[in-house]
């Protein structure tokens, strides 16, 4: 029996180490890609006069699809803030999803709406659109609102798209705080790409914390709470470094939900966002792809590392658990439904690395390491373990953790640099050794919680409540709930 | 002190005395370990020495660039009554004091120097200019043309562009058919304002493609310029390029030249559909009723988005002809179609409104729908 265990370990260590190493040597990979792209992106783009896309008529047009549940609290700001973007063509489509609130009431009254006779084409499958509306008042002349049976986020938008007049559809969260010059930035990639651009994507950022005045972010503060510090350090990591190499590779599966740029005529074609699935996002982006290889159509999906958009992350334990068992969920959800993808070279990049990609790395990733430190303790408590070997394993893994994080910072410091303070950037760097040990433990429960309620049949989106940006009155106010 | 001092004796044994003992696995942890270390280390003192860096330099930039700010805004100022060349004469030895041979200072005086002269016109344009070249500024620029460095040719024929340096035209016409797409665009967009003979000879030669982006670009400065001399772009529209036709098409429409259409007419058999349907929407835009027949030919050929572009320039030509055609296509099955014959129908300033009332009355409900969307005007 001791025999026995001691092989045991020796199959587990090394098994565990092999793993980690093949999991550590794609994130060096991707370090490098997204250097390589951002390096490009910068130098490319420090060249660019965007007033030429603001006042040309050769741009794109676009319509911005904002669904809007029970957002009364803040939803004529975020209206405002809309309409205020920098860009020539573009209309601006909130569809109130059946919110049980005074959120139409509002938008009725301070926008004078008056109902029109819109013929909606229902291309894609949606609940009874209600009524289109327009203002009265010519200044809002950009303005559509659709009210709606509810549905959920995923079904407002395919709404949204139904209504849509433009080339182009820009699908944001209506709480996000979006950059006056995101849509520019968003569309210039449709305009310089050899092959069609089916989708374009934007980092999105932390506005915990940072100073917001009329729907505009007017200064960038670190998050005074942890836990949304922590998410900052994510967030740098995931857009700066993996969906930049991603995008390299030509390989993204998704755009975030908070902010992406579509192609109207693809996503008309593939149906829409999917109703069932909780990661709407990254399924799009999936099936919009397959479309395209099944098409034999050459085409990109880009991300761009310009920070966009701001969005509040959840402060409480508790909301960012179910945010994050969410994801879990939607992840498996999209990799379950496009199954036959796996290590498919029908499908290219897509089929032979992006899938696999997320499959072993992405979705395995939080269960392997949850495998993996259930045995440990076992083994701890037979008195199997070599102490001193696991100490290094373990130890590699929290310096390789740091170093990525610390690479990340180091990212955002050659770039855009949005924390100018230095003892914002302490309180970064302090993040990075923190976060191991404090932060990624949870993100592993989870995650694993997620696939538990996956197998378990729950399907909901949970509620997420945020505090909102306005001020201290805000802060106490009412909670809004998304969609 | 006996804690640090046993961990470091530990850690300096288990890389030294110890380390061909561990097996394999534990020996590349150690490894990592050490790599991942050193990294992070570097990272944090290059974060921060750059940060210290940027600090001085963003003050000595601050200093050159309000000093410079100042001495140009004076010359600007400078008694109107004298001549450029006395102007220039009375600052030039203040301005040649400045430390030029500093990349730094260098590049804040000819970005002001820039940004001023795009600003300014007349007799200011001219004494910036006159101080450039006195400067010797445009030698600088035609050795950064010259450079290897795309980045750096860029920069120079940038500021030819802008102190409208026409004598670099024949330097930086080699690059307007470029490998390099940035380099191209640049190069396109300054030989236009640069070549005084032939400034869309580049398009003759164009064997690269002329991305949207570029037509976005190059569109913006045929469009602007003032002084240029728009030539007929029919004569590109048979080129094998096809960015180039488009982008002439673009050009064609905007220019409203006329005397193009036998040539869009033609395009109406391009196998390209990008290019069939920018030609059907011009043809609606210069109401070319010659072309009706040829569109109609086509019609059933090809994809909806050509549909709904021919539907939309027969409505524009409205000669009547195709009216009756308009009027069964209300009864495609596809509601795309039948909302553009609808808005066709509604284009005619005379009778389309009557008409699609008319209709209203003798149509299903999913028609009548369509028609009120089509009569308000405050949606598309």
């Amino acid at each position: 029996m001791r025999e026995f265990l001691t092989d045991f370990e020796t199959i587990f260590n090394n098994a565990i180490f092999y793993y980690a190493v093949v999991v550590m040597g794609s994130y060096v990979i991707f370090t490098l890609l997204s250097a390589i792209e951002m390096n490009s992106y910068m130098k490319k783009n420090s060249y660019v006069n965007y007033r030429e896309i603001l006042v040309s008529p050769l741009a794109p047009s676009v319509s911005i699809l904002a669904p809007a549940y029970n957002e009364e609290a803040t939803i004529i700001e975020n209206i405002r803030s809309l309409l205020s973007l920098h860009y020539g063509n573009y209309e601006v489509i909130i569809i109130n999803d059946g919110s049980t609130d005074h959120t139409f009431q509002r938008m009725f009254d301070y926008y004078q709406l008056e109902k029109v006779d819109f013929a909606v084409n229902y291309q894609i499958t949606c609940n009874e659109i209600k009524g289109v509306y327009k203002s009265k008042l010519p200044s809002f002349s950009k303005l559509t609102i659709v009210d709606k049976v509810n549905g959920g986020k995923s079904d407002a938008l395919n709404a949204g798209i139904n209504v849509s007049g433009k080339d182009l559809l820009l699908c944001i969260d209506v709480d996000c705080i979006v950059q006056e010059d995101a849509i520019l930035k968003l569309a210039k990639p449709y305009l310089e790409e050899k092959y069609q651009v089916i989708a374009t994507g934007g980092v999105v950022r932390i506005a915990n914390s940072c100073k917001v005045e009329d729907g505009k972010l007017v200064e960038v503060n670190m998050p005074r709470n942890l836990w949304p510090r922590f998410q900052v350090l994510e967030y740098i990591r995931a857009f700066l470094m993996g969906r930049m190499a991603w995008s390299r590779l030509n390989g993204l599966l998704i755009i975030s939900g908070a902010m992406g740029l579509f192609d109207k005529n693809i996503v008309i074609k593939v149906g829409g966002y999917d109703h069932t699935t909780v990661g709407e996002d990254m399924e799009l982006v999936v099936r919009m792809r397959r479309y395209m290889y099944e098409q034999d159509r050459r085409f990109k999906v880009v991300y761009i590392p310009d920070p966009l958009c701001w969005t509040e992350a959840p402060a409480d334990l508790q909301i960012l658990g179910r945010q994050r068992n969410r994801w879990t969920r939607g992840t498996i959800e999209t990799l379950w439904t496009h199954k036959d993808l796996f290590f498919n070279p029908r499908y290219g990049i897509l089929g032979m690395l992006s899938y696999p990609y997320w499959l072993f790395f992405e979705w395995l990733a939080p269960i392997v390491e949850a495998f993996g430190v259930c045995v440990f303790i076992l083994l701890a408590l037979m008195g199997n373990i070599n102490w001193e070997f696991s100490l290094i394993l373990l130890s590699m893994v929290y310096c390789f953790s740091v170093m990525l994080s610390t690479v990340a910072i180091f990212f955002e410091e050659m770039s855009y640099q949005q924390y100018t303070k230095g003892k914002d950037l302490a309180k970064l760097l302090l993040a990075a050794f923190l976060e191991p040990i404090l932060y990624h433990p949870l993100t592993v429960i989870w995650a694993i919680q997620g696939n538990v309620h996956k197998f378990r049949g729950k399907n909901n989106w949970g509620t997420m409540t945020r505090k909102g940006f306005k001020n201290a009155e805000a802060l106490n106010s009412t909670a809004n709930t998304t969609t | 002190m006996s804690i640090f001092n046993t961990l470091f004796n530990y850690i300096g044994q288990i890389y030294t005395d110890r380390l061909p003992y561990f097996p394999t696995n534990i020996r590349v942890s150690l490894l990592i370990i050490l790599f991942c270390v050193i990294t992070a280390i570097e990272l944090y003192l290059y974060m921060m020495v750059r940060r210290a860096v940027r600090s001085v330099r963003s003050k000595r930039m601050k200093y050159w660039d309000d000093y410079i700010s100042v001495l140009l805004a004076n010359m600007i100022v400078f008694d109107e009554t004298d001549h450029p060349h006395e102007v220039v004469a009375h600052f030039y030895p203040k301005l040649k004091k400045i430390p030029l041979r500093s990349k730094v200072v260098n590049s804040i005086l000819v970005e002001k120097i820039l940004t001023y002269h795009k600003n300014f016109t007349g007799k200011t344009a001219e004494v910036l200019s006159l101080m450039y070249r006195k400067l010797s500024l445009d030698k600088k620029a035609k050795r950064k043309i010259k450079n290897r460095n795309w980045e750096t040719k860029i920069e120079g024929i940038r500021e030819a562009n802008e102190m409208d340096l026409m004598e670099m035209a024949h330097l930086i016409v080699e690059y307007t058919d470029d490998e390099n797409a940035l380099l191209r665009m640049e190069a396109q967009a300054a030989y236009i304002k640069l070549s005084q003979s032939d400034p869309f000879h580049f398009l003759d030669r164009a064997q690269e493609r002329i991305l949207d982006w570029h037509q976005v670009v190059l569109f913006e400065i045929i469009t602007k310029h003032k002084k240029l001399t728009i030539p007929s772009f029919s004569k590109w529209l048979y080129s094998s390029n096809d960015t180039v036709v488009m982008l002439c098409l673009k050009l064609v429409d905007h220019f409203m030249q006329f005397d193009a259409a036998q040539e869009v007419i033609k395009l109406l058999k391009h196998q390209n559909p990008k290019i069939v349907r920018k030609a059907v929407e011009i043809i609606g835009k210069l109401e070319l009723e010659d072309a009706e027949s040829f569109m109609f030919e086509i019609y059933f050929n090809h994809s909806e988005e050509i549909k709904l572009e021919i539907l939309n320039a027969l409505g524009k030509i409205a000669s009547g002809n195709y009216s009756e055609f308009l009027s069964s296509r209300i009864y495609s099955a596809d509601v795309k179609i039948k909302k553009e014959a609808l808005y066709a129908i509604k284009i005619d300033p005379d009778h389309g409104e009557e008409k699609l009332r008319t209709i209203y009355l003798q149509t299903g409900q999913e028609n009548q729908a369509l028609i009120k969307h089509v009569l308000d005007d405050r949606i598309r």
